[in-house]
């Protein structure tokens, strides 16, 4: 939450307290059987929703309802200060962070926040989410639902045009869906999984059939940057162009074309002069260089030679620095995932082979002893002085604070992981370990990037808990390939994820979790370990919490759910929860980044001014 | 001539078995592209991706491919994002790399080169001890750190230069030199130091010949006998290791690279090894390979020319 808002919050009046209070209640009164979420088929269709429905939707697909969504029952709204009258033309110039190079603008295969940030500026999808993550008609100007909740027809946006001059039509929307649901076209066929079939009516009109009813199907599946499955594409272009050329310039209907892409020396967008929104894209032009190394990028923008900076998260230790120049603005909301130091159950002496046993029964095995000591030991806050300067929320579980919703802010008073140094020493010497003495030297394994902050981590172990740890730096495509094989001791390694609880919950916690060991039982691990059920954690009551929480349309009794999960596992230290990561816009102060623009994890640039 | 076509057969034989190496070391080191690509995707899908990559394949038909293609001018693509052709890669880097390395061959000749001859001349003055201070400080000093200092003094105080880009030459010589004059000083600072410091210990030893006495007893003027008989047999050393300097500043200097955010040869390199994008890499380094292989031939061909004595008959 940005200073502005907390400032509006805590000058409200209990009256207008009452009212947001009564309309958050509205929004989660409804019956979660019902496919349309309590919502008529009227209410439910497009180009704009009411008040109601809006709320209604983020409610029932797990975005995130906060205060800035509420604040409206009151009749407040948020000033947008950054709207005023945007000055048309000139070149936006933006350094990407953290990164040497843009590697595919081709959405079937994009891996990488910085990649879609760059894609949502020239592709568009049938949705796009606003700043309130809530879906807006992108290509499609308003869409019906059937009473059962399982076909979505969409009335497509006439006069589109690609920018290599093709007319859009319904036809892109079925190729798109055709090349995206093939596992080997595209990496986010997962995505399209509920989606069944998609038709076009005629030229104008798509009706897609769903297995069963989806909330979050306008801001997840349909929508253009995050969801990328149906970022809609030009099957002509394509075939044309061939793969390659596409990932590097791809043919949109976007705000922006691309007209010049070198991998590792940027991309050039320019204004795309037929987009449907005539007053969109403001800049004529926009530069968007990698760049790689902290300093430089600090120095690219105090100096002038960018503008604005997208990619990566900015270095932590440089955000201070850019606070104190007039000439940048610097804008801080909360980010999502999770970042934690996972450690190994198979290995001595945290060896846990069952956690399905309660947390008291747990704590009378030496191997969950030392377990919760390492977590007790943490002084999360300490770390994120040192270790981000203070960009970081304490962490105590996979959901976070973007959650909003779902997030539980007590968390960090009612887990057994809280800091308790004293506790944590008395775990240790229960163990076998009185002052450290006689454990051995723990390996935490992590990338280059993370050296830093693990130096700290292996600092506050030595003072908390008179412990060593080695650090074991790997590359990345090499710790992976150890996460999966469970080759480790403990181990730094966190989330970027989406505002969807799932993404902690289902993607890490789970015994079946895509990222809990799936390569621990390959052969020559078998020979050396036996078969091992689990990889980093396991627990049936919260497996079943999670598949519970996947189907539960009713926020409330999800958020019960979601949380229980959540406390459990931190309770059983399913790993050392270490922090949350806030995310930072940074631009000079010429540069005019609407608030309307400032959506958590993109770089929507078609609104933004220069001058 | 029978040299040198006994020379380019042996740098060929290394070409290759650079090649080699590199193909089945890369196969050796943990870390596998795939599961990286694919790391916040569905792992499942990992083998339909190595099936159609022919990463699925035994590494020796692997290697049997890759000599066929290379052999036909194919370098492969990559395996990341738009699968780009490891030529076109190489092909867009080499402008960038050959820029740096020229300007920075510039400074670090002219300036190793003058600084080595005046210590040597002004043996034990105070502009000998400042050469040598210098030299000592351009050894010492990392180039990566160098271009940090540069891009503060000059980019971000006194404005003089960008902090970072590339502009090619093709936007006007002045652009292509204004971007380049701060990476070109930071690759080419040590470079320099090291020639200096080469030059002077050569310059000291010769003028210590008795030939160099001879030649001063005979009343030739200072400067005839610095240039034409000491520098001359001087440069033998010197050459060689510009020589290599050059072939080394054409495989790229990843560091300053990317400092200054210029995707040269050597962040092609490097970014390619962290990825473990094999076709990258085989390509780049046998790229290198070459560039170091036929740089060294072209230097002992160049002893004959400074050294008419020298032979390969």
């Amino acid at each position: 939450m940005n200073r502005h808002l907390r400032r509006i919050i805590a000058s409200l009046s209990p009256r207008q307290k009452a009212q947001i209070e009564e309309e958050r209640r509205r929004a989660y009164d409804f019956d979660p059987r019902d496919p349309l979420f309590g919502l008529s088929t009227d209410e439910l269709s497009g180009p704009q929703l009411s008040r109601r429905s809006f709320l209604r939707l983020v409610a029932a697909s797990g975005g995130t309802l906060s205060m800035s969504h509420l604040l409206g029952a009151a009749g407040i709204v948020l000033p947008h200060a950054a709207r005023a009258a945007a000055q048309s033309g000139g070149h936006l110039i933006c350094g990407w962070a953290g990164t040497a190079e843009i590697t595919t603008l081709d959405p079937a295969v994009i891996n990488a926040v910085l990649q879609f940030q760059v894609a949502s500026n020239v592709l568009s999808g049938l949705t796009h989410i606003n700043a309130d993550l809530v879906a807006e008609g992108d290509l499609a100007t308003d869409w019906t639902v059937s009473e059962d909740g399982l076909v979505w027809t969409f009335n497509l946006r006439q006069g589109v045009t690609w920018h290599n001059g093709d007319a859009f039509s319904a036809a892109d929307v079925v190729y798109t869906y055709n090349r995206s649901k093939n596992p080997e076209n595209s990496i986010h066929y997962g995505n399209l999984i509920n989606v069944l079939d998609v038709v076009a009516l005629d030229d104008l009109t798509v009706q897609l059939t769903l297995a069963r009813p989806q909330a979050s199907l306008l801001v997840k599946t349909l929508e253009r940057s995050s969801g990328r499955a149906m970022t809609i594409v030009n099957g002509n272009a394509i075939e044309s162009l061939g793969l390659q050329e596409y990932g590097l310039k791809p043919i949109g209907t976007g705000p922006f074309r691309v007209t010049e892409h070198q991998l590792g020396q940027g991309v050039v967008l320019e204004r795309f002069d037929d987009y449907y929104d005539p007053a969109r894209p403001v800049v004529d032009k926009v530069t968007i260089i990698p760049i790689p190394e902290n300093e430089p990028l600090a120095a690219a923008i105090e100096t002038g030679d960018i503008h604005l900076i997208g990619g990566n998260a900015v270095a932590a230790e440089l955000i201070d620095r850019f606070l104190a120049n007039p000439d940048l603005v610097v804008d801080e909301i909360p980010g999502n995932g999770f970042q934690s130091v996972f450690i190994n159950p198979w290995r001595e002496p945290m060896k846990v082979d069952d956690f399905n046993p309660s947390v008291d029964e747990l704590k009378q095995q030496n191997g969950f002893k030392v377990r919760l000591a390492l977590a007790k030991a943490f002084d999360r806050e300490r770390f994120i002085q040192r270790a981000l300067f203070g960009r970081g929320v304490p962490g105590f579980g996979t959901i976070n604070p973007a959650m909003g919703f779902y997030f539980d802010t007590a968390i960090n008073e009612t887990s057994e992981q809280r800091f308790d140094v004293e506790a944590a020493q008395a775990l240790l010497a229960d163990a076998g370990f009185p002052n450290g003495e006689g454990f051995p030297t723990l390996k935490l394994l992590t990338t280059p990037a993370g050296r830093r902050a693990a130096e700290v981590m292996v600092d506050i172990y030595r003072n908390n808990l008179n412990i060593n740890l080695e650090l074991d730096v790997k590359d990345f495509t090499v710790l992976i390939e150890d996460a999966f094989r469970m080759e480790y001791d403990l181990m730094a390694l966190g989330s970027g994820g989406d505002f969807d609880p799932d993404d902690g919950l289902v993607d890490w916690m789970q015994t079946s979790s895509r990222f809990n060991g799936p390569n621990r039982n390959d052969d020559d691990l078998v020979a050396q370990y036996g078969e091992r059920p689990f990889g980093s954690f396991s627990d049936a009551h919260v497996d079943d919490l999670i598949d519970q929480q996947a189907v539960t349309a009713d926020p409330e009794a999800r958020k019960v759910l979601v949380q229980e999960a959540n406390q459990i596992t931190s309770d059983k230290v399913a790993s050392i929860f270490t922090h949350h990561l806030t995310e930072i816009l940074v631009h000079r102060a010429e540069v005019t980044y609407p608030a309307e623009s400032r959506i958590v994890g993109l770089r929507d640039l078609d609104r933004a001014s220069i001058g | 001539m029978r040299y040198f076509v006994a020379r380019v057969i042996q740098a060929l034989i290394v070409v290759w078995a650079v090649g080699t190496l590199v193909f089945f070391m890369l196969r050796a080191v943990p870390g596998d592209p795939i599961q990286a690509l694919l790391a916040d995707v569905d792992p499942s899908a990992a083998d339909a991706i190595r099936a159609k990559l022919g990463l699925d394949q035994p590494v020796f038909v692997q290697y049997l491919f890759w000599m066929r293609n290379t052999l036909a001018g194919d370098l492969g693509q990559s395996l990341y994002g738009s699968h780009q052709a490891v030529s076109q890669q190489i092909a867009e880097a080499i402008p960038r790399t050959v820029s740096l390395a020229l300007v920075a061959f510039l400074f670090s000749f002219s300036l190793g080169l003058t600084a080595g001859i005046v210590s040597a001349v002004k043996k034990d003055s105070f502009l000998d001890y400042g050469f040598n201070l210098a030299a000592f400080l351009g050894i010492s000093m990392p180039s990566f750190w160098i271009g940090i200092v540069l891009i503060i003094v000059f980019a971000v105080n006194l404005r003089m230069f960008p902090a970072i880009g590339y502009k090619p030459m093709s936007a006007g010589l002045d652009q292509w030199l204004r971007y380049l004059i701060l990476p070109g000083l930071a690759v080419g600072l040590p470079f320099s130091a090291s020639i200096a410091r080469l030059t002077r210990s050569a310059m000291l030893e010769v003028l210590g010949q008795d030939y160099i006495t001879l030649a001063r007893s005979k009343g030739l003027n200072e400067r005839r006998v610095i240039f034409r008989h000491a520098l001359r047999n001087a440069l033998i050393p010197v050459v060689t290791v510009m020589g290599i300097s050059l072939a080394l500043l054409f495989s790229g200097s990843v560091v300053v690279e990317n400092v200054f955010a210029i995707k040269g040869l050597g962040r092609v390199l490097i970014q390619s090894i962290l990825n473990r994008d094999y076709p990258v890499v085989q390509g780049s380094i046998l790229l290198v390979a070459v560039l170091l292989v036929f740089m060294n031939l072209a230097v002992d061909m160049l002893y004959r020319l400074i050294d008419p004595r020298i032979s390969y008959d």
